[in-house]
């Protein structure tokens, strides 16, 4: 039997780049399996003998879904490649700024992307399994409500972005601008009905996801679990932080491994191409890279959610740290493996994110005009990171003494996690698919393996997708489609 | 949330850097000062639930964008309309205009009842750079005279 190869590919990019190969060996069973990540050509040659200075609005172009994450990488990589650090109070509105963007993502996330399978459910009927039967599930006010939470979270990451998807607010050594004392009371007031709907949430999540035995075994079915390395930001005190703070890596077994400074990345993160994908394979480099396996000797690791909340201690502020403990009691120990559990972490961290951004408003410094600390150094290398939605991000520049680009390295959330992603399609894919027979259910199967990462469709930026069109074809070694599956 | 006053709104969709992706940003900015009173012209480099955001309250919307369908020679120009839209995608957790047009309806959202869109079918949309390809560069300015008309019958 000649070898197969089994293409899952949407037939427009209207819709994102996400794209599925599963190779079958002789006997017809998987051999392996990828998702294919994003990718757009070409941008360090468009970056190179730009002024550093333009990276964090040029940066912010590359995802039409995380603008704010780019910018602010790109701004931190600016503060360390001047060697200026940014004055207190700009600190503070930068990551005012960024919590807001995280609890709104996360927030759409839970209600609306991964709403489908863990509101309505996985086995609904496919016709009330979208958005719309997640609204009828929660009811008409509460859909109001994430419609109206979010705009108006949007709405101060715009007066303080300056542009809502462009941000213009980051600079080398501080920030464009800051919250007028005068407008303290709105933010103020949005803050508690942000932390109001991130309670709302986290009981919605009890109440309906929690309280379902079958939910609960589908987070714990082996079918989307993985023993490997986490890594996440960390504050001082080994709390996660999104904004700031050091990369952690621990191990299969929840042990700390590694915490270093992002300029120390390239130690740490390795890269690497499999002959049959473009895609490339983060790994821990100290480990090696032993394949797509499991465990302590296989260098693949995870960020995002789940990766983050097993990275780190424990969650800074109070009511996340209760639900932090809750959830790893629930799920009987740490680290947590179960690459479903993302969903739960998604909404402690969105409480987490709550009460950060109201910590954050009713700080005395939140409205000091003290914003920015001009840069003198010579440039050479700026190194920037932040905890994206979807999991860690990488900016890296080197310029000339001029501060012109000559190099930059962006290492994206999904590319942390490609190897991951890989190995839960591999077995989502293993499960359907048996001696060259296709069973039913391979496109959802496998879909939820790779949702369940909420791998980013960067450049996702258009209105119009007809359908959302999923084909698997079945490729003989010579390239002829011996079976189609679409819808 | 309605916006008082405003006669429609014409979101201008894409990434700028993006080769012809930018294609719909472009059009936009050709459109600033020759539509009527009362018509805001809006860029939008993203997609998916957001747009909602922007389309709530407006009576009337034209999106502009570059689509690849690759059914269609790069430079032509395509109209759609609701009617056009499949229900919805698929894909449970896909979100584009099919979706956010259920979900308001669902929540009784005020949202344009006259919703067009107008796309410039694209070469290139995978790789950095501000300039587009030949075809795409011709027919700009026909996509742009079609979005003025479209946009002088508010």
């Amino acid at each position: 039997m000649a070898k197969k190869h089994v293409v899952v590919d949407p037939i427009t990019r209207l819709e994102g780049h996400g794209k599925i190969d599963i190779f079958l060996d002789d006997a017809g069973d998987v051999e392996r399996a990828y998702f294919q990540v994003p990718e757009l050509r070409g941008f360090e040659v468009f970056s190179i003998g730009r002024p550093a200075e333009d990276m964090p609005q040029i940066t912010s172009r590359i995802c039409g879904v995380c603008p704010m994450a780019h910018h602010m990488a790109a701004t931190k990589a600016l503060d360390d490649l001047y060697q200026v650090e940014a004055p207190s109070a700009a600190k503070k509105i930068r990551e005012l700024a960024y919590d807001l963007f995280m609890f709104e993502d996360h927030a759409l996330h839970v209600y609306i992307l991964g709403g489908p399978d863990f509101i309505v459910g996985p086995e609904a009927d496919p016709a009330i399994r979208n958005v719309v039967g997640v609204i009828q599930k929660v009811g008409l006010e509460v859909g109001k409500q994430v419609i109206s939470i979010r705009r108006r979270a949007r709405e101060l990451v715009t007066y303080l972005g300056g542009k809502i998807i462009h941000p213009v607010m980051g600079l080398p050594g501080g920030v464009a601008k800051g919250i007028a004392k005068d407008d303290l009371p709105m933010f103020k007031q949005t803050a508690q009905d942000i932390l109001a709907f991130a309670r709302f949430t986290l009981q919605v999540f009890k109440d309906i996801v929690l309280k379902n035995d079958d939910y609960v075994k589908m987070i714990l079915s082996d079918a989307y679990t993985h023993k490997t390395y986490y890594m996440g930001l960390v504050d001082a005190n080994n709390k996660v932080n999104f904004y700031d703070g050091q990369l952690r890596v621990v191990t299969p077994a929840g042990k700390e491994y590694a915490k270093f400074p992002v300029q120390k990345y390239l130690d740490y993160v390795a890269e690497r191409t499999e002959p049959w994908s473009y895609i490339k394979f983060c790994y821990l480099k100290p480990v090696g890279w032993n394949g797509f396996g499991e465990g302590e000797k296989s260098g693949v690791y995870a960020v995002a959610p789940l990766a983050r909340l097993n990275a780190a201690d424990g969650m800074a502020t109070p009511e996340a740290q209760a639900a932090y403990e809750e959830y790893f009691k629930t799920l009987q120990g740490k680290p947590v493996h179960q690459t479903l559990a993302n969903h739960w972490a998604r909404v402690i961290e969105i409480l987490y994110a709550a009460e950060r951004i109201v910590e954050l408003v009713n700080d005395p410094e939140i409205t000091s005009a003290d914003l920015r600390i001009l840069p003198t150094a010579t440039p050479k290398a700026g190194f920037g990171v932040v905890e994206a939605p979807r999991g860690t991000l990488f900016h890296h520049y080197e310029t000339d003494e001029r501060g012109l680009i000559r190099m930059a390295n962006l290492i994206v959330a999904t590319q942390n996690n490609a190897a991951r992603i890989a190995m839960s399609v591999e077995k989502a894919a293993k499960g359907v698919i048996r001696k060259g027979v296709v069973s039913e259910g391979l496109l959802n199967k496998v879909e939820m393996a790779f949702r369940a990462y909420d791998p980013c469709h960067g450049c996702a930026t258009h209105a119009l997708p007809g359908q959302m069109p999923l084909v698997a074809r079945i490729l003989d070694a010579s390239g002829r489609v011996v079976q189609e599956f679409r819808r | 949330m309605s916006v008082p006053g405003r006669r429609g709104i014409v979101l201008a969709l894409g990434n700028d850097i993006l080769g012809d992706d930018g294609a719909g940003i472009a059009a936009g900015r050709q459109l600033q000062g020759r539509v009527p009173d009362g018509v805001d012209v809006v860029e939008a480099g993203f997609g998916g639930f957001h747009l909602l955001d922007h389309l709530e309250g407006y009576p009337r919307a034209l999106v502009l964008d570059a689509v690849a369908t690759g059914a269609h020679p790069p430079g032509t120009v395509l109209e759609f309309s609701r009617a056009d839209f499949a229900p919805l995608a698929s894909s449970p957790h896909y979100v584009g205009l099919p979706e956010i047009l259920a979900v308001a309806e669902t929540l009784q959202l005020d949202f344009p009842a006259d919703l067009r869109i107008l796309g410039l079918e694209v070469e290139r949309i995978d790789t950095f750079g501000t300039s587009f390809s030949p075809a795409v560069a011709a027919a700009l300015p026909a996509f742009v005279a079609r979005a003025v008309s479209i946009v002088k019958e508010w």
